[in-house]
C-alpha cells in the first residue's frame, strides 16, 4: 500500500527547475533512502515531502490525500500530525533539556507529557540524560534525541535530512541501528543522503539527478 | 502535563538560560519603569510639595473687613475655625495707623502685629538683627531704617495722635508760613517768637557732608536751655555722631539763652566734628515750637530697635511693632485691618473653596485668595506636569524601541529555534504567543523591578529636591507593572512579524 505518491512534480524557481516532471513513491513500512550530488533536486523534494514546500504542478498523495494544493496552515497541521523530521544538524533548543525539546515536540502535536518523553529517550539510550541540556550532549546523542523527538508523535512518515552528515562512524552507526529497529518495528521511513553507505542501508535507493529520477536501486542484501 | 505548564516552562527556560540578552531587554523595561513610575510619583506628590514650597512665597490669602469698617481681632479669629485643623500653616493679623516721630518731623506707617505669626506667613521676612520679643521694640522696614540713620540696639521716640494732622503736615504748614514772609529774617523772628518760657522747641541743620542733625531742646522759666537732645544718627558714629554722646560738649548749652554763636560764650566746637558741631549751633538757633496739635488723645513711647527688615517689597517702608504696643498707645484694642493667612492646600480649587467656606459661615470678614500668589502657583504647576508628561513620553517611546530592537535582534538571534518550531507543526499563533509571553514576562518583571526603583528614584529627587520624603501611592506598583507588560507587549509587535514569516524549510537545508 502507496503511503506517499508523487505523480509528475515539477518545481520551478524562476528559470531553474529543480523538479522536472518526477514521480515516486513509497509504500508504507518501506525504507527508501533519495541520493544524488547537490543541484540534483534533493532539498527540493525534501522540503515537498515535508510539507513545507508546495510544488509548481503534479501531485503529491500523502495517505491517499492529495497535499500540493493545500494552505500553509493545513500543510503545518499535516506535518505535525503525520511527519517525524530528523535534520543533519540535529536542531535542538539550546536552552531546553533532552526531555523538554522532546515535549516540545508532544505541546504542538498534543499534549506534553514526560513519561513518554523519557521513554523514548530510553529508546534511544539516554534516559540519564533526560536533564542535560544539548550544550552538554555530543553531536551522536543530540541525533539521539532528535530520533527520540521524532518518534514521539507516532508518525506515519520519518524524514531524515543527512541524518548521519555531521556524526562519526561510531555514532552513524547507532543511528543506522536506530532506524533498522524503526523499520522492523513497520516504521515508513524517507532518508535523504548523499552517503552510499547511508543510502545501502536502505531498501531501496532513489537517485535524482538534475531534477529527475535517474535510477532506483533495489538493494537485494537489505537485512530485515 | 498541560499545555500551559510547558509554555510556562519553555518561555520561563529562555527567560532564565538564555540570561545575556535577555537581560538587555530586562534592564530597558526596568530603567523604563523606573523612570516611569519615579516620575508619575513625583507628578502626583509635585502639586502636595510645590504647595508647600509656595508658603514661603508668602499669604495665599486675606481676611479683609466685610464693608468698610475694621473687623475685630475676634470675629478675624472665629472665621478660622472652620478650616481644616491642619490646613492652617500661619494667621497673622495686622493694624495699620500713621505715627509721627516728632524730633524728625516725619511720619510713618506703623503696623502692629503678632511677631510670632509674622515667620509663619512671611517667611521671605530676612531680618538683620531679630523680631522684637518685648513690649516697647520695632521692627524697622529697611527704607526707614536708611531714612533715619537708624541701626540695630537704637531706640527711637514715636507719637500717635488721634487726630488726622501729622507732625509732618504741621511742620509743612509752619514753614509754609515762614516762607510767605520771603526773607531769612522773617524765619528767625519766628523762631525768635516761639522762645517762651517753658517751651520745647525742635530743628535741624546740614552737618557734615549735608547729613541732617536733629536737636530737641527745653527752656526753663527764664527761657534759657534746660535740656538738650541731638540726634545725629546720620552722622559718622566716631564723628559727627559724638555730639549726640559727648557729655562735656552737651552740658555747655545747659543755661544758655538762645540765639548761640560757636565759639564764643563758652560753647566750643567738638573737636575733629566742628562742622557737627557748627549744624547742632544752627539746629538750635532755628529750632521752633512743637506743634501741641489738636489732637485730643496723644501717646509718646520710646522703642528700642531690634531688627531692619529687608525684604525688597512695601513692608521696607514700615515700622512694626506688637498689636499690643500699637493697642496701647492708640487706645483701640482688637480691631484689625486685615489678617494674613497662609493655607496649605493642594490645589488654588481647594483653596477657593476653603475661602469661600469662610465667607459663608462669616459675616464680619470675608476671604480673599492673593491671586498674585495663587496664580503663580497654578502656572508653575501647570509648567511642571506638562514637563514630568513631556519626559514620561520620551522615556516611553525609548523603552519601546530599546526593547523592540532588542526583542528583534533576539528573534534574529533565534532564526532557526523557530523554524524548527514550525517544522515540528508549531503554528503561526503558538509562535506569536510564545513570543509574545515572553514579552509580557519581561514586562511584569522589568515593571516589578523598575517600579520599586522608581519609589526609590522618586524620593531621592523628592527629598534632594523638596526635602521631604514622598507619598507612597500603592496602586501604583501594579500600574506600573501594567504598562510596562503593554509596553513590551507592543514593542514585541514587529519582532513577532518577522519570527512568524520564518520558513521552517531553512532547518532543512543545513545552514
Amino acid at each position: 500500500m502507496k503511503l506517499l505518491e508523487i505523480k509528475n512534480v515539477s518545481k520551478i524557481y524562476g528559470d531553474l527547475k529543480a523538479l522536472d516532471n518526477v514521480s515516486l513513491h513509497v509504500d508504507k513500512g518501506e525504507w527508501v533512502a533519495i541520493m544524488g550530488p547537490s543541484g540534483s533536486g534533493k532539498s527540493t523534494m525534501m522540503n515537498i515531502i515535508g510539507c513545507m514546500d508546495k510544488p509548481t504542478s503534479g501531485e503529491v498523495l500523502l495517505d491517499g490525500k492529495d497535499i500540493s494544493k493545500e494552505s500553509g496552515k493545513a500543510l503545518t497541521e499535516i506535518r505535525r500530525d503525520k511527519i517525524g523530521l530528523i535534520f543533519q544538524q540535529f536542531h535542538m533548543v539550546n536552552y531546553l533539556t533532552a526531555v523538554e525539546n522532546i515535549m516540545v515536540s508532544q505541546y504542538y502535536h498534543s499534549l506534553p507529557d514526560e513519561k513518554e518523553a523519557l521513554d523514548a529517550l530510553e529508546r534511544v539510550g539516554l534516559r540519564e540524560r533526560a536533564k542535560h541540556l544539548p550544550s552538554q550532549l555530543s553531536g551522536g546523542e543530540q541525533q539521539r534525541v532528535c530520533v527520540a523527538r521524532a518518534l514521539i508523535n507516532h508518525p506515519e512518515l520519518i524524514l531524515a535530512d543527512e541524518p548521519t552528515g555531521n556524526l562519526d562512524e561510531a555514532n552513524e552507526n547507532i543511528v543506522l541501528d536506530l532506524f533498522r529497529q524503526l523499520h522492523r518495528e513497520g516504521t515508513t521511513l524517507i532518508v535523504v543522503t548523499h552517503d552510499p553507505e547511508v543510502a545501502e542501508a536502505a531498501q531501496r535507493t532513489i537517485v535524482l539527478e538534475h531534477g529527475k529520477v535517474a535510477r532506483e536501486i533495489i538493494n537485494e542484501n537489505f537485512v530485515e | 502535563m498541560s499545555k500551559r505548564k510547558m509554555f510556562l516552562r519553555m518561555i520561563t527556560a529562555s527567560l532564565l538560560r538564555r540570561r545575556s540578552r535577555m537581560l538587555i531587554a530586562l534592564l530597558s523595561i526596568a530603567v523604563g519603569a523606573a523612570i516611569l513610575s519615579g516620575l508619575v510619583t513625583i507628578y502626583y506628590d509635585v502639586p502636595r510639595q510645590m504647595s508647600a514650597q509656595f508658603r514661603n512665597y508668602g499669604a495665599n490669602m486675606l481676611l479683609l473687613p466685610a464693608g468698610e469698617s475694621s473687623m475685630t481681632r475676634e470675629s478675624a479669629e472665629n472665621a478660622l475655625q472652620s478650616l481644616p485643623a491642619d490646613a492652617l500653616i500661619g494667621a497673622t493679623p495686622y493694624r495699620y495707623v500713621r505715627m509721627d516721630m516728632v524730633s524728625r518731623q516725619l511720619s510713618f506707617t506703623t503696623a502692629g502685629t503678632d511677631f510670632e505669626q509674622v515667620m509663619k506667613t512671611s517667611p521671605y521676612f530676612h531680618i538683620e538683627g531679630s523680631l522684637p520679643e518685648n513690649d516697647r521694640e520695632v521692627l524697622l522696614g529697611k527704607a526707614v531704617a536708611d531714612q533715619l540713620g537708624m541701626r540695630v540696639g537704637r531706640s527711637m521716640e514715636l507719637t500717635w495722635q488721634a487726630g488726622a494732622q501729622t507732625a509732618k503736615a504741621a511742620a509743612d504748614s509752619a514753614s509754609a508760613a515762614g516762607q510767605t514772609s520771603g526773607e531769612d529774617t522773617a524765619a528767625d523772628q519766628a523762631a525768635e517768637q516761639d522762645r517762651q518760657p517753658g517751651a520745647t522747641l525742635t530743628g535741624s541743620a546740614e552737618g557734615w557732608q549735608n547729613a541732617l542733625i536733629y536737636v530737641t531742646v527745653t527752656l526753663d522759666d527764664e527761657s534759657k536751655i534746660k535740656t538738650i537732645d541731638v540726634d545725629a544718627s546720620l552722622q559718622t558714629e566716631e564723628f559727627g555722631g559724638r555730639t549726640a554722646t559727648d557729655e562735656a560738649f552737651l552740658t555747655q548749652f545747659i543755661g544758655k539763652s538762645l540765639p548761640l554763636t560757636l565759639n564764643e560764650a563758652g560753647i566750643d566746637a567738638l573737636s575733629g566734628a566742628t562742622v557737627s558741631s557748627g549744624a547742632v549751633v544752627r539746629a538750635i538757633n532755628e529750632a521752633r515750637a512743637v506743634q501741641a496739635g489738636s489732637a485730643p488723645v496723644e501717646s509718646k513711647r520710646t522703642f528700642t530697635v531690634t531688627g531692619i527688615l529687608d525684604t525688597g517689597g512695601e513692608e521696607e517702608d514700615y515700622i512694626f511693632m506688637s498689636l499690643k504696643d500699637l493697642e496701647d498707645m492708640t487706645g483701640e484694642p482688637g480691631r484689625l485691618d486685615v489678617m494674613e493667612l497662609s493655607v496649605q492646600a493642594a490645589s488654588t480649587e481647594d483653596l477657593q473653596k476653603i475661602a469661600d467656606d469662610i465667607n459663608a459661615g462669616a459675616t464680619a470678614v470675608t476671604a480673599r485668595l492673593v491671586k498674585r500668589v495663587t496664580r503663580s502657583e497654578t502656572t508653575v504647576l501647570g509648567k511642571l506636569q506638562s514637563l514630568v508628561y513631556l519626559v514620561t513620553v520620551v522615556v516611553l517611546l525609548l523603552t519601546m524601541i530599546s526593547v523592540s530592537t532588542t526583542m528583534m535582534a533576539v528573534v534574529t538571534e533565534r532564526r532557526r529555534e523557530i523554524g524548527l518550531r514550525k517544522a515540528l507543526g508549531a503554528s503561526d499563533n503558538s509562535i506569536r504567543t510564545e513570543f509574545l509571553g515572553e514579552g509580557l514576562f519581561l514586562g511584569l518583571l522589568g515593571g516589578l523591578l523598575g517600579g520599586l526603583l522608581g519609589f526609590v528614584f522618586a524620593q531621592v529627587i523628592s527629598v534632594n529636591v523638596f526635602g521631604s520624603p514622598i507619598t507612597l501611592q500603592p496602586l501604583l506598583l501594579p500600574a506600573t507593572i501594567a504598562v510596562s507588560m503593554i509596553i513590551a507587549a507592543v514593542s514585541c509587535l514587529l519582532p513577532i512579524r518577522s519570527a512568524v514569516a520564518v520558513d521552517p524549510a531553512l532547518v532543512l537545508k543545513g545552514e
